[in-house]
């Protein structure tokens, strides 16, 4: 009995040391110590943040987003049938257009509900993929920056590198003005407007008059995207349920 | 590659050469995650990638979790 005691106080006194090790280095990582536990999640959240990496890596100090880690998980999302609805989250800076488009479209052409929320900045490339979800939302205090493709560094100086820009921007604006509600003119008026950005061409468009130009769907947070998507998943679920009553 | 982004060039590619290359994405208990070789070999895990919310709230994959 008292062997059996001091075996489990051993116990616990080892529990405690290895809980308390891990403790520190929870407290000196993330500056907190545990976080609350729930039940399995039927919507799942893809997080876009930092720059959209494509081809070429870019140096560690940038945080990316890796576009070749995000297709398999939107094929996986779209496998699972315990997932019924995906929502994105956007803070971005931009990055390849390529890798960017690409996301878009695997996105858009997703069957499940998806739902976006643009989170601080949802800048350049950003806008494709933010317009690409069944519905987007912004908050009030986000921003996206619409500006022109353009390259800097070594460019072979031929007309032709200027037309495949041209062609790049040319599908940037097509996604763009296909999959929201925005007139391709406006778009291109926000895009090559001047005096909006300092000593560069563009507009910056925030939280509310995103929503004006009909770029996004709503301003809106957490619980507007929620209820969103699950209203998008009722919507999608309640046909299949009349029919088996 | 073309990158769109309203960052300027010397802001994504600096020229002095990069740091962290004992960073490397391995596949943890199933999920993919980032760590960081630390000098007595052990890893350290930087990010979880993963969709699933609950994932983030699993103590074993917060960041700082030292990986043997």
């Amino acid at each position: 009995m008292d062997k059996d005691m001091q075996k489990k106080e051993g116990q616990t006194q080892d529990d405690q040391s290895s809980n308390s090790s891990s403790l520190v280095q929870k407290i000196q990582s993330l500056g907190q110590t545990n976080v609350p536990q729930a039940p399995d999640s039927n919507i799942h959240v893809l997080s876009i943040v930092g720059q959209i990496e494509g081809h070429i890596q870019l140096p560690p100090q940038n945080k990316t987003t890796k576009y070749e880690h995000l297709l398999p998980q939107l094929i996986a999302i779209e496998q699972n049938p315990k997932i019924e609805g995906l929502v994105i989250l956007l803070n971005t800076v931009g990055g390849d257009v390529e890798a960017g488009l690409a996301l878009a479209e695997m996105i858009s052409s997703m069957s499940k509900p998806t739902v976006s929320i643009v989170l601080g900045g949802g800048h350049s490339i950003g806008v494709p993929i933010a317009v690409s979800a069944d519905h987007s939302f912004i908050v009030p205090t986000a921003t996206m920056t619409i500006h022109p493709v353009r390259l800097t560094g070594l460019v072979i100086g031929v007309p032709q590198t200027f037309e495949y820009l041209d062609k790049m921007q040319e599908r940037v604006i097509n996604f763009v003005v296909s999959h929201s509600n925005i007139k391709e003119e406006k778009f291109k008026d926000l895009m090559f407007a001047k005096g909006n950005l300092t000593r560069d061409i563009g507009t910056n468009v925030v939280g509310h008059d995103a929503v004006d130009y009909g770029l996004i769907d709503g301003v809106g947070g957490v619980k507007e995207a929620m209820e969103k998507v699950n209203e998008l998943i009722d919507n999608t679920q309640g046909p299949q349920q009349e029919v088996i009553q | 590659m073309i990158l769109y982004t309203p960052l300027a060039e010397t802001d994504i590619f600096p020229h002095e050469a990069g740091e962290n290359v004992n960073r490397e994405c391995i596949n943890y208990n199933g999920k993919q995650v980032f760590v960081e070789k630390n000098k007595d070999g052990s890893y350290q895990l930087l990010q979880l990638l993963s969709t699933d919310p609950q994932d983030f709230l699993d103590d074993n994959y917060s960041p700082g979790t030292i990986i043997n």
